[in-house]
């Protein structure tokens, strides 16, 4: 026997209060590892923007076209290092609800300016031969287990092919991944040119432009510089950074999202205070026993390093079980949202705010048992009891 | 001993008595029950001001035209030939000029968030006369109606609640298109109230259209007619159209949201569960606090009864109290807050919280769930307790 | 032959504040304790029989005055010399016995041993033969829950003398006992104290407890009177 077991022991001498506790920690737990998680993968889409890349869009929203030409004026101004085009497709496969993105898009250029994204060569040239070619990212791959060599229709909520219906043919000429596991590849791109010649709507159009500068320092330079090239034209155009856009974009999931986070972690804290209150208690109920262990000869520190342990030991338990199964939930959740969401991970931040929490939870409930058994005086112990 | 009434209220005395030395066990009750309950209602409201917002725009009445396979007004198309044949559609309502018909537009512009001060999209939508008076609940609540074949504009109010620079007499831009706002409208609260009218062969021609419209909609003389006119766009090859009611459209369009709903009832039911465990947990300890005066009331002669209702009628009252306190902090905190999001469209829906009586009631009951459970166990527990207990000097 | 001293008490006063009160428990106590002694302290409640014992024990500490343990003085050592000292020089045995409920026999009494140096097979050994001496090996892995008082109290006997300490102090050992167990108790500090020669201090309020001792000491209003009794 040692202070470990006597630790050991005195945690597990209320069975009951035992698991009430560790499951409330654990359940605080599962939920911020989750929800972090949550957080995370929607904010990725700022996180995992490149430094240099700009993306040019119409002044008046996004949802409204540019003129091709732009391309090529884009190419010209100083400062611009690689550019690429992509429309919108509004694809979905099967049914309208298998919602999946598409991206009709320039292939020469796509890949030099996202260029984080992984492609085998052999994949990318023979995609770049074949019009009705596609490549498509591996997230997207996973959700509907499709292969390089498959024929698959994609069809389209805006656009009419003008064969009559609303679906492209086309071939999966490769699969492309990412580096970071939280860069999204849940899309797919195929050539513009195909899109633009079977489209009923006809027109020389593009959705957006994404470029990259030759150095992030010069970003705003640039950004300028392609907004007054179209001042008082026909479609002006609105230039920012990769991150400014998707953060735009994000803050129209609206506050909701901080609303319900906020929820959330509010509740998160309040059960920790709640299970803290029960963990001081449940020390306070002993004081007779630490009266008596004074009594035998334990020092105080002693007996306060033993209380403080036995806290830490709680909150850990709890807290690591939770974590652990949240990991669980994350992966499968993931994978049956991979649809809508980027990759949810329990990134190394989290699981390290979560330690911090734990430990926080271990050390505040237990320094106040722990100091009221150090200062406890035997005499008045024993004639409380 | 006298009724178990009277003894039970004895015991609840006697607890009562001794709440100031369990104030942090009671505290920590209060506090669980009042999380759990605010939580809940904070995700009920929150879905009953979305749905209210969506599902009240939608009219049974109405029947609703787009483009096959669009899957929002946003997406789709409708060429001028098209609105023509749809004016000879059977099961239509009439009126002096014909099919009571409106063709409209809808496109996508931006405008500054008052709470972020970022941009985000609002739907500019083209209508004529005609179609403003089919809707149900319109109402211009200062200014005026848009002068056909103009430049003006009028701003639903959830507009004016959620962005900035959209007040009457203002100038707008958007792109290199100028607008007035003369008008503001509400609508009822739903969904139309997030949005900008103005004259749709105006955006025609500002947005390069041509003759085209994304939408019809049509008053329509019953629910069956729809099948009727499903039927007649069937024998017409020129038209590749779908159509349903406005509240089919609109209860399809919520669905895509009902997962932050679905999200929030999932988070909120598994966070209950910890609270509640930190409730049970509370409640036995304070038990355990009492076992002494408990065990002596019961040799006294005290019925076990009285010691558990005694007990549970604590649970029930703290609980209850958290749960007051709850609803009271969810009301303060979101009752009438603004939040929004992106809606099918791209485009912002911005809807209320929505606290109503009955989540109220809801929320009592929760807390008095909560109560309940947590209090019966250790309630049961006081009655068993060993009466020997009250001689032992020892937990 | 003369005893040699165990403790000595000199001018010891001893004064609790209550509020703004200050009440008097001791003033000017002078004992002298002999090694090998089986003293019994009583007097009616609030006589300060109790608060002796705490002095004794380096549980509390004296207002005034000077205790002498072995020609040390103990009144004036910090709480953790204290602590060092009871461990190794007093075991206590208390009314209600003050065992730890969720650890079995053997290892209650194996709780002052974690004070020592002892290792694992040299605790074990000395855990078995206190258990044997008090009659309870058997009942080893048994938790207090499952023990009757007496065996509880002779458990508490154990852990109060396995460290081997030269001291035993004892508060009302036996006050919650029936008659024949209180006996069996009794008999088993006197074997401790004729036997392995430990002072055995006791505080009891029972005349028929006391005639186990061989000494008394009456305590009222914290003035003594000292009987010498033949057991």
């Amino acid at each position: 026997m040692n202070d470990l077991f006597l630790i050991y022991k005195n945690l597990t001498r209320k069975k009951l209060r035992l698991f009430l506790t560790s499951f409330a920690i654990f359940i605080a737990f599962l939920i911020f590892g989750a929800v972090s998680a949550l957080k995370g993968s929607l904010d990725s889409g700022i996180e995992m923007s490149a430094d240099n890349r700009l993306v040019v869009v119409h002044k008046i929203n996004f949802t409204v076209s540019l003129p091709y030409a732009y391309v090529n004026k884009v190419k010209q101004i100083e400062g611009v290092k690689d550019v690429t085009h992509a429309n919108w497709f509004g694809g979905y496969y099967q049914e309208p609800s298998n919602q999946i993105v598409a991206l009709a898009v320039d292939p020469a250029s796509y890949f030099d300016v996202y260029s984080e994204l992984i492609i085998a060569p052999q994949q990318k040239a023979q995609w770049l031969k074949n019009q009705t070619g596609m490549l498509i990212g591996e997230r997207l791959a996973k959700v509907y287990g499709w292969k390089v060599g498959d024929r698959i229709p994609i069809s389209s909520n805006i656009f009419s092919h003008n064969d009559g219906g609303h679906t492209w043919d086309f071939v999966v000429d490769g699969i492309f991944s990412a580096e970071e596991v939280q860069t999204d590849t849940g899309y797919l791109v195929f050539h513009y040119k195909y899109f633009k010649e079977t489209q009923t709507f006809g027109g020389d159009n593009v959705g957006w432009l994404v470029l990259t500068t030759k150095s992030s320092s010069i970003n705003e330079k640039v950004a300028k510089a392609i907004d007054k090239e179209f001042a008082n034209s026909q479609a002006e155009t609105e230039t920012s950074t990769e991150k400014a856009f998707n953060k735009a974009f994000l803050e129209q999931l609206g506050n909701i999202g901080l609303i319900i986070f906020s929820v959330v972690f509010m509740a998160f804290f309040t059960i920790l205070v709640v299970v803290g209150n029960t963990m001081v208690l449940a020390v306070r109920e002993r004081t007779n026993e630490i009266a008596v262990l004074k009594t035998l000869g334990f020092t105080s520190m002693r007996i306060f390093k033993m209380i403080l342990a036995e806290s830490l030991l709680l909150a850990f338990l709890g807290g690591l079980t939770g974590l652990g199964v949240s990991y669980i939930v994350i992966k499968g959740v993931s994978e049956q949202l991979a649809r809508f969401l980027p990759n949810m991970v329990l990134t190394t931040d989290i699981v390290l705010q979560a330690l911090f929490y734990m430990l926080a939870l271990g050390l505040i409930s237990g320094i106040i048992p722990a100091v009221n058994a150090l200062r406890l005086n035997i005499v008045s112990a024993f004639n409380r009891g | 001993m006298g009724t178990i009434l009277s003894q039970t209220i004895a015991v609840i005395i006697m607890n009562i008595r001794s709440l100031p030395r369990r104030i942090w066990m009671s505290a920590a009750m209060v506090l669980a029950s009042a999380v759990v309950v605010a939580i809940l209602l904070a995700f009920l409201a929150m879905a009953k001001g979305f749905e209210t917002t969506l599902e009240s725009a939608g009219s049974d009445d109405l029947a609703i035209f787009l483009r096959d396979g669009s899957s929002a007004e946003l997406n789709s198309v409708i060429s001028k030939e098209q609105v023509s044949l749809i004016e000879t559609a059977p099961g239509i309502v009439k009126d002096s000029e014909g099919s009571l018909l409106s063709a409209e537009l809808y496109v996508i512009v931006d405008g500054i968030k008052k709470s972020s001060q970022t941009e985000a999209n609002i739907p500019l939508r083209g209508i004529d006369q005609r179609g403003i008076t089919m809707r149900k609940g319109f109402q211009l609540t200062k200014g005026r109606m848009f002068a056909t074949g103009t430049n003006e504009i009028i701003v639903g109010n959830g507009i004016i609640r959620e962005f900035d620079g959209f007040d009457l007499g203002q100038e707008i831009h958007f792109g290199k298109n100028t607008w007035t706002i003369v008008g503001i409208f509400s609508t009822g609260g739903n969904v139309f109230e997030s949005e900008l009218w103005a004259d749709v062969k105006v955006i025609q021609n500002f947005y390069r259209r041509g003759s085209s419209v994304q939408t019809i909609r049509a008053r329509i003389e019953s629910i069956d007619s729809i099948e009727s006119i499903k039927a007649f766009i069937k024998n017409e090859a020129r038209l590749n159209l779908e159509v349903q009611t406005e509240s089919d459209y609109f209860s399809t369009q919520s669905k895509s949201l009902n997962y932050m709903a679905i999200f929030g009832k999932v988070i909120s039911s598994i966070m209950a569960l910890g609270a509640l465990a930190g409730a049970l947990n509370t409640m036995y300890t304070s038990v355990a606090d009492r076992s002494k005066e408990i065990a002596t009331l019961r040799i006294i002669g005290f019925s076990n009864i009285s010691a558990f209702f005694g007990t549970l009628f604590e649970a029930l009252t703290l609980s209850a109290f958290g749960g007051l306190l709850g609803a009271f902090i969810a009301f303060l905190i979101f009752d009438g807050m603004n939040a929004s999001t992106l809606g099918g469209n791209f485009t912002q829906v911005v809807f209320s919280f929505k606290f109503s009586n009955d989540l109220l009631v809801q929320g009592i009951l929760m807390a008095l769930l909560i109560g309940l459970i947590s209090g019966v166990f250790p309630a049961w527990r006081a009655a068993r307790m060993p009466v020997l207990l009250a001689f032992s000097n020892q937990h | 032959m003369t005893q040699d001293k165990l403790f000595e008490l000199n001018n010891v006063c001893k004064q609790f504040v209550k509020g703004k009160e200050a009440i008097s428990i001791f003033e000017n106590l002078n004992i002298t304790i002999k090694k090998g002694d089986f003293l019994a302290i009583m007097g009616p409640s609030g006589s300060g029989k109790t608060t002796l014992l705490n002095l004794l024990g380096g549980v509390d500490q004296p207002t005034s005055g000077e205790i002498k343990f072995d020609d040390d003085r103990i009144d004036q050592l910090s709480e953790g010399q204290l602590a060092k000292w009871r461990s190794n020089n007093v075991g206590f045995i208390f009314q209600f016995y003050n065992l730890m409920p969720m650890l079995n026999a053997a290892r209650n009494v194996e709780l002052p041993l974690l004070l020592t140096q002892l290792n694992r097979s040299q605790r074990q050994q000395s855990i078995n033969t206190a258990l044997e001496l008090v009659g309870l090996a058997d009942r080893a892995k048994h938790m207090p829950g499952e023990l009757s008082g007496g065996q509880q109290q002779r458990v508490a006997i154990a852990r109060a003398f396995v460290s081997d300490p030269k001291l035993l102090l004892c508060d009302e050992p036996t006050g919650d006992l029936d008659r024949q167990t209180a006996d069996e108790i009794l008999e088993m500090l006197q074997l401790l104290n004729r036997k392995f020669g430990k002072t055995v201090i006791m505080v009891t309020h029972d005349p028929a407890a006391a005639k186990f001792a061989n000494k008394t000491l009456h305590l009222d209003k914290g003035q003594f009177v000292e009987k010498e009794l033949m057991a």
